[in-house]
């Protein structure tokens, strides 16, 4: 799958997380032959105390959020996902939420790695050209962000 | 004396009301007509035709006296300050016999009763009542014998008036079960109800549309809990209106038929391998044969039936909307070669269900063996006595039996399989797990059931080991795709076909919400990645949905809701599983995933979802499952929604080079156009006076022709400046062009510009960026906008229109037929200055036409003032009424009678100049969306004038685009998006 991708006509998936191609526009395929559709990353139920950061929304509505979800007595934890090029925005949250805590919230970070799905799609007149799938990795951050037991 | 009341009627007229003018005629009916001679005539001394007579010594004051009496109603402004030569004596006698003469006809006056006869006519209003007319008694005494006279009178005359109607069956009657079915099935005959009707009906405001009764949006209130159920949960529609078109045929001939209906450039056609393949559903656009890229027809989705080892011929399933249906039946006919209509074999329906065809409609095509058919059927159900005992499935609806072709040359057939198929769209993220809910995977027959013979064709299938293992196969997928929590992470149109048990048997008691049940199982996981990766295995997208026989079988062995009522009845536990499924208790289904947002850079895959076809007769069967399952309903209006939230047009709303999109939009300006002359005028909006044209309908034609015209003025003009020609020669020049034009480049009709290539370059030059204004991050290497480019391209695509999304960048909600603007180089200015700027004004225009409408508005007026005085004044009137308004006589011939205050009469002039800023288009929906938090809206622009306006734009501004509702002067800002 050394095959490049198209510059271009690309749709990046919307929703939360927010991932970027780690594999930047430095590709060379012809674009008439492909047209790249990135699928959704992989969603998985969500809990009330879950916040996936993406780079649409402003910074601070999103901090906010989570500052609501934490002051709101609710919940003693919560975690703050990113995926891709979000990874950094969540842990600006993370730790703007633990400056403005005086110290007494806790981070925990776990990193892990998000399967992605491209379909590259035929573009050619004979149509006789093959559907294409493949498979990216990209990184994501999965912050959780707590009050420490009072023992 | 005739000057005189002359001047005064027309005085009167001056200042009364049309509707006062017709009171007081109705009121003078019966009156002699002198009588208005009294006030007039008292100060001046009699008549005009006496002579002179002696000096009246306060001539003026009295004058000024007898204006403020008298007939005239209302306020007198100049206090009719005539002056007029008083006679200089009066002869006594002739006075007083002109006064004695006045005095007699007053008294004749007083005594006939007014315009309006009736009694209550002589109370005064505080005191009328509205029972008085039921009860004479609530009358004062002194009214009430004439009360009870004129009662009797008109009691007299009421009956002769009225229609003898037939006596109405009463409630009970008409509510009894065979009465109520007759009544559904006379109402029916002219619009199809679908097999959700009821249901709706009980729920939406219906709508008579396309030849069907379709819910266009539930009464209560749901808007943005439908948008949520789409984002968030799980929306469904009942589609079964769409029109299913079989083809069956050898897979060669079939694709070279159809490859004349569709262009290449346009994207996938019909013979895309991986839709070739069955695996995935296609979606194309649709033209005359052989006309791309003129004439299209509409968009349609196809389905082809996998192949497999029995089956030579491929069958190919073409799902359109019924208003471009019979187009494509005919087209479809061409292509192929097929007009020797078959008639199917009808003796099987007629055994099974003897009662089930009820008005049989005789096809256009159905020759006189069809007739005596349905004949010999009416026949029996008369002897049968109870009518169709069914009302859905085929029962009710107009039975036209599906009319066949084949064709001799290349056997070919085609198949019109409407309302065979009913289909429902579930809209949402959630939509597979609302139906892994409600659907279970069909349960094999035990052995007993297998053993012996059965007419069921479940029962038959268990026998074939092959069969059993293709259905192992499809439920192992159906359960793996229970482990993906969203329908947006499938590849896009994936097929499934599976056999499931009727999802009556395992209906909730209780409406509950279906939440998806992601479970991380290692081995699943490994499955999972594999479906998501490679889709849906070819040969799991076989399903018995394809058979004709199949079909026809479940839907005539389905067990009744009395059946299954009796069963929950004999279950031990009340409201637990019934079980064992009874043998008939299995349906071959079909599912299509239908992918969500494919175009553009946000809100990807939004409104993905799954459609399920089902044999007819289940409609209702698998509706109310779904239903309990907490899914939203939509109608028409919410799939509108669906699709402007897509950012893709919607069918036949936003094609308006097809037929049906044209007729549409003549629909759309009709039903305006009522609603705007319902409004009192002084309430309507005056369009012209905002600058705007069109308000109900687009001239896309008129817009096209103009842009093509303005540009190849420009270049004319060019020219014309190279050449160093004086001034008068370019004008003479453009002229000359002008004519040519018109002479020798016969203008095309407007197409839409649908080729991926051009759109992609168009959209590159536009700068796509999403909504918010961020910059996108990648634009490959695409010919930069030149002069040399732009002509290249506008050669390619002459009168052309391109579909394209606007976002307002600040404030605003753009409405339907808002204008698409140039911003010039100030309001440019004006946006670098202040980003969050509102916009610019559009300075009010003027209307010219308003005065004349207002002329043209007293002239029926004039008319019937004249003949109401013509009595008195024959020899006046002719100077009376030649006295015309040139003006008036000039708009009555210029223009017929549909001038409308406030819209522009019909040739329109210039449209792309009518206002400060030039229009490039009109927007065709506009809202608020929900999903982009900004007002958005779609439109079509002239490709000419938009390439135009992108090469004169400065880079950093490229593609920003005003906008302005036709009811506001107020452009706001907005960006252009072209996605592809």
């Amino acid at each position: 799958m050394s095959d490049p991708r198209t510059p271009g006509m690309s749709s990046v998936p919307q929703a939360a997380p927010v991932h970027t191609d780690s594999t930047s526009p430095a590709v060379e395929m012809d674009p008439v032959e492909y047209t790249l559709r990135k699928r959704l990353p992989r969603k998985l139920p969500k809990r009330r105390n879950d916040v996936y950061v993406n780079m649409k929304t402003d910074f601070r509505a999103q901090l906010a959020r989570c500052q609501k979800l934490l002051e709101g007595g609710a919940h003693r934890e919560i975690c703050v996902h990113g995926l891709g090029l979000a990874i950094n925005r969540a842990i600006n949250i993370a730790l703007q939420l633990q400056a403005s805590s005086q110290g007494v919230l806790q981070l925990a970070a776990n990193t892990s790695t998000v399967e992605l799905v491209d379909d590259l799609e035929p573009e050619d007149p004979d149509e006789a050209g093959e559907h294409l799938t493949r498979t990216r990795n990209n990184s994501a951050i999965h912050i959780k962000v707590f009050y420490p037991d009072p023992q | 004396m005739c000057e005189t009341r002359l001047f005064l009627v027309r005085e009167i007229h001056m200042k009364m009301s049309a509707a006062k003018v017709k009171m007081r005629g109705k009121k003078m009916r019966n009156q002699p007509s002198s009588v208005q001679y009294v006030e007039s005539g008292t100060q001046n001394g009699g008549g005009g035709d006496e002579g002179p007579s002696s000096i009246h010594p306060s001539t003026k004051r009295q004058t000024n006296t007898h204006q403020r009496g008298g007939w005239v109603r209302g306020h007198q402004k100049d206090g009719g300050g005539y002056s007029r030569e008083m006679p200089n004596y009066i002869t006594a006698g002739a006075f007083a016999r002109a006064r004695a003469e006045e005095v007699s006809t007053m008294l004749k006056a007083v005594t006939k009763t007014t315009g309006s006869c009736h009694v209550f006519g002589a109370l005064p209003k505080h005191m009328r009542r509205r029972a008085m007319s039921h009860n004479t008694k609530r009358l004062p005494c002194r009214l009430r014998e004439v009360a009870n006279r004129m009662r009797e009178r008109s009691l007299q005359a009421g009956p002769k008036k009225k229609k003898e109607q037939a006596k109405r069956k009463s409630r009970k009657a008409r509510r009894r079960h065979g009465n109520l079915l007759l009544e559904f099935n006379r109402r029916q005959r002219k619009n199809i109800w679908l097999e959700t009707h009821i249901w709706h009906a009980k729920r939406f405001h219906m709508v008579k549309k396309w030849g069907y009764c379709l819910g266009n949006k539930p009464t209560y209130k749901c808007y943005r809990s439908c948008h949520r159920a789409m984002s968030g949960h799980c929306l469904l529609q009942d589609l079964s209106y769409y029109c299913c078109i079989e083809l069956r045929g050898e897979e060669e001939k079939l694709l070279a038929s159809l490859s004349q209906l569709t262009g290449k450039e346009t994207g996938p056609t019909f013979a895309a391998a991986l839709c070739l393949s069955g695996r995935r559903q296609g979606s194309v656009v649709v033209y005359r044969a052989g006309q791309y890229p003129t004439q299209p027809l509409g968009p349609v989705t196809f389905l082809w039936r996998p192949r497999s080892q029995e089956l030579t011929n491929r069958q190919l399933w073409i799902w359109a909307h019924p208003t471009i249906k019979q187009d494509l039946l005919l087209e479809l006919q061409m292509v192929c070669q097929c007009c020797d209509p078959v008639v199917p074999p009808v003796v099987t329906p007629a055994e099974v269900f003897p009662t089930l065809q009820l008005e049989p409609k005789p096809e256009k095509t159905s020759d006189a063996k069809q007739i005596t058919e349905t004949k010999r059927k009416r026949k029996c159900k008369d002897a049968s006595g109870p009518p169709a005992k069914k009302i859905l499935g085929d029962g009710t609806r107009s039975p036209s039996t599906p009319v066949t072709w084949n064709s001799s040359s290349n056997r070919i057939v085609i198949s019109d399989l409407t309302m065979e198929i009913v289909r429902y769209r579930l809209i949402g993220p959630q939509s597979f797990s609302v139906l892994a809910e409600t659907m279970e995977a069909a349960t094999v027959c035990n052995e007993i059931n297998i053993s012996k013979p059965s007419h069921l064709w479940w029962p038959e299938q268990c026998k074939s080991e092959s069969k059993m293992n293709l259905h192992q196969q499809q439920t192992h997928v159906f359960h793996i795709l229970k482990g993906i929590f969203s329908t947006g992470e499938l590849p896009s149109g994936t097929v499934l076909g599976l056999t499931v048990d009727d999802p009556r048997l395992t209906l909730p008691t209780k409406k509950v919400k279906a939440l998806p049940c992601v479970r991380p199982a290692q081995e699943m996981d490994e499955k999972r990645r594999e479906l998501m990766l490679q889709g849906v295995p070819e040969l799991c997208c076989q399903s018995d949905l394809w058979e004709q026989s199949v079909r026809s079988n479940v839907a005539d062995n389905k067990t009744s809701e009395q059946e299954l009522n009796r069963m929950r009845n004999e279950v031990l536990v009340p409201g637990s599983r019934l079980s064992p499924t009874p043998p008939q208790g299995r349906v071959p289904i079909l599912l299509v995933q239908q992918p969500g947002k494919q175009v553009g850079n946000e809100m990807s895959s939004w409104g993905a979802g799954w459609d399920l076809l089902l044999p007819k007769g289940w409609g209702m069967a698998f509706w109310v499952p779904l239903v309990y399952r907490g899914v939203r309903i939509g109608g028409l209006n919410m799939s509108l929604k669906h699709s402007q939230n897509k950012g893709a047009p919607h069918f036949p709303h936003d094609y308006p080079d097809c037929p049906a999109g044209v007729r549409f939009q003549e629909e759309q300006e009709a039903e305006l156009l009522a609603k705007f002359k319902r409004r009192p005028p002084a309430k309507r909006t005056n369009y012209i006076k905002h600058g705007c044209l069109a308000p109900f309908c687009c001239p896309w034609q008129q817009l096209s022709e103009e842009c093509e015209l303005i540009t190849t003025e420009g270049e004319e003009e060019r020219r014309g400046e190279c050449q160093s020609t004086t001034e008068a020669d370019t004008v003479m020049e453009e002229m000359t062009s002008y004519g040519e034009i018109a002479e020798t480049k016969p203008l095309s009709r407007v197409v839409v510009l649908r080729n991926r290539k051009s759109l992609r370059l168009l959209s590159g030059w536009c700068r796509a960026t999403t909504s918010k204004g961020q910059k996108s991050c990648r634009v490959g290497e695409l010919p930069p906008l030149d002069r040399s480019a732009m002509t290249v391209f506008l050669t390619a695509h002459r009168m052309s229109l391109v579909w394209v999304r606007l976002s307002v960048l600040c404030k605003g909600k753009p409405e339907l037929h808002a204008m698409v603007c140039v911003p010039t180089a100030e309001d440019l200015n004006l946006l670098k200055k202040k980003c969050g700027s509102s916009g610019p004004q559009e300075p009010p225009h003027r209307d010219h036409f308003k005065s004349s409408v207002r002329r043209r508005k007293k002239e029926p007026k004039k008319a019937a003032q004249s003949s109401w005085c013509s009595d008195n004044i024959q020899g006046k009137e002719s100077v009376f009424s030649t006295e015309p308004n040139p003006t008036t006589s000039v708009v009555l011939n210029s223009s017929s009678s549909d001038i409308i205050l406030g819209l522009w009469p019909d040739p329109l002039p210039s449209i792309t100049s009518n206002c400060s800023r030039v229009t490039l288009g009109w927007v065709t929906q506009g809202d608020f969306s929900l999903s982009a938090g900004c007002g958005e809206a779609l439109g079509f622009v002239s490709v000419t004038a938009l390439l135009k306006t992108l090469f004169n734009q400065p880079m950093e501004h490229r593609g920003v685009l005003l906008l302005r509702n036709p009811t506001s002067l107020h452009y706001r800002f907005a960006k252009i998006n072209i996605e592809v």
